[in-house]
């Protein structure tokens, strides 16, 4: 299994769009950005809806469960950081009730051989420091709705 | 179709020596491909009036130094002093493909008559891809933090989507790297001139990010390559045969910046660039005779066969089996290597085989009765460009 314990992350730097992102993981809360006039959640943040082009767009809490859309398995270690916890699986999530937003994760708790498309995650948060908390995914262990 | 169709052609081109290492200025690298495609065509430095390039370094996380690690048009002004230069661009959304497509519109225009355009690639000490240092700001904050940093891995997970859900084998992509390695002992400018590749070293080289070993990634170089444009009246009147431009499109697709993996993305990328070439060309993948589609990733020739219309989606790693891709093949493909024979210089490369062939001036790896000749230009995602070149106006 991958280790994470030597691993020095590069440290996201939240602006004007992706703020209310990065606060409500520190509260323990993901939170995405939604269309107010179709609905529409998507990820990562943008200016517009990325559906119906409205401009009213407003952060709210999503469900963290989810399907691994896309991985691939680190093997390069270029980024000496990263060299401890190769081999390692980087995933893309796709959410249940977010069709179309895709966050960017890694399998985390699990061998990366059990990284498949399709296979069900559910969000977990680690924290960075005390102003960033990151959303991570670990295989689910609630039987899917 | 088109009114303009033929009416643009590719004249000369140019080549420097493919290296490794950076121990020339990239700036040399330039000036030497772009003198030897003006001598190819038979003209004079002074006959050039159009400079057109995409001055781009794709590493991340190291300067782009004018002349060092880019050659933008600034550059090439100063080292050229064109008496009778009347126009020039750098584009930014569409990569050198665009690049090129500007010149063809500033010919058609009127407003220069012999362009030349170059791509010149940089292959910078230490690591090719760095992720931030100690911060993500902007689009990789969501990305950098999990261990995404070059395009690569960007490309790897649309590519575990697409065998997985198609049920296909990455061991099958070994046609593509050992048929393209066999183009490229045909093409004495190409980096892996020379070195040859077994179906075995394919199979037991080392992952990089999987799907992707070694053998599917292009190896970063110096170099440059440069082509001459012109007007078919007066392409007629140079040295080489023409090869004239039936139809181009580019990408209309929009991918949010920090979104990776989208398979769909890719997609509709190809196939509204391609779609305006069939449109603007008159043809359809049937009548194409011989096809370059940007190869920096070897999984970007799936989605360009796919997405372009050559085969359905989900089949292009069957598509390429049983010599289909052969220089006899039903459809010849990256003639001259691609950029996985050539090293990494991006499109430019492509298209200017694409010409080549079309103009009959392939050489040894020239594909019999070639006409009708089709070029991908870059991965379709985000600046992907497509091109047909045919060696007979219509």
């Amino acid at each position: 299994m991958s280790d994470w314990s030597k691993v020095t992350r590069p440290v996201p730097v939240p602006n004007e769009w992706t703020k209310p992102f990065w606060e409500a993981a520190k509260r323990g809360v993901l939170e995405l950005q939604r269309c107010q006039s179709c609905g529409h959640f998507q990820h990562p943040p943008y200016a517009t809806c990325t559906q119906c082009v409205a401009t009213d767009l407003q952060f709210e809490p999503v469900r963290g469960v989810g399907a691994i859309y896309a991985y691939t398995i680190m093997y390069h270690t270029g980024d000496k950081r990263f060299a401890s916890a190769v081999p390692y699986a980087s995933i893309i999530v796709e959410l249940d009730d977010a069709p179309g937003a895709l966050l960017a994760g890694n399998l985390l708790d699990a061998e990366y051989t059990e990284a498949k498309v399709g296979r069900r995650v559910e969000m977990v948060f680690e924290k960075l420091n005390d102003d960033i908390t990151l959303p991570q995914f670990r295989l689910a262990r609630a039987p899917a709705e | 179709m088109w009114e303009n169709r033929c009416k643009i052609a590719v004249s000369g081109v140019g080549f420097s020596k493919v290296s490794r290492l950076a121990d020339t200025p990239l700036a040399a690298h330039a000036l030497t491909a772009v003198k030897e495609a003006v001598a190819d065509s038979g003209l004079q430095m002074s006959d050039i009036d159009g400079l057109a390039t995409y001055p781009e370094l794709p590493a991340t996380g190291h300067a782009e130094v004018d002349g060092i690690s880019i050659v933008s048009v600034n550059c090439m002004m100063a080292m050229l002093k064109l008496p009778n230069l009347s126009w020039h661009i750098q584009v930014g959304t569409t990569n050198i493909g665009g690049a090129l497509q500007q010149a063809v519109n500033a010919l058609l225009a009127g407003v220069c008559n012999y362009a030349v355009v170059w791509r010149a690639m940089h292959n910078p000490r230490g690591t090719y891809q760095n992720l931030p240092s100690g911060q993500a700001a902007g689009a990789t904050q969501f990305t950098a933090p999990y261990g995404f940093g070059g395009p690569g891995q960007g490309m790897a997970v649309a590519y575990t989507r697409w065998l997985e859900r198609n049920d296909q084998n990455r061991e099958k992509m070994a046609t593509l790297a050992v048929t393209q390695r066999k183009h490229t002992q045909h093409n004495p400018h190409a980096y892996f001139h020379g070195t040859e590749l077994t179906r075995e070293d394919y199979l037991a080289s080392r992952m990089v990010a999987y799907p992707f070993c070694l053998f599917d990634c292009d190896i970063p170089v110096q170099g440059a390559v440069a082509v001459v444009l012109t007007t078919a009246d007066r392409a007629r009147d140079l040295k080489p045969k023409p090869a004239y431009l039936a139809g181009y499109g580019q990408r209309l697709h929009f991918e949010v910046a920090g979104r990776i993996g989208s398979l769909s993305s890719y997609m509709e990328g190809g196939s509204s660039s391609a779609k305006l070439t069939w449109e603007r060309s008159g043809f359809t993948p049937k009548d194409v005779d011989v096809a370059q589609i940007y190869d920096g990733f070897s999984a970007s020739v799936i989605y360009g066969l796919e997405s372009y219309g050559f085969c359905k989606e989900g089949e292009a790693l069957d598509f390429i089996q049983d010599g289909r891709i052969e220089l006899d093949g039903d459809l010849p493909l990256n003639t001259f290597g691609g950029s996985l024979g050539t090293g990494r210089i991006h499109g430019l490369w492509h298209i200017i085989e694409g010409a080549l062939q079309a103009s009959g001036r392939a050489g040894s790896r020239q594909v019999k009765d070639a006409n009708v000749s089709f070029v991908g230009a870059s991965a379709p995602i985000v600046t992907g460009t497509t091109f047909i070149f045919v060696g007979e106006p219509y």
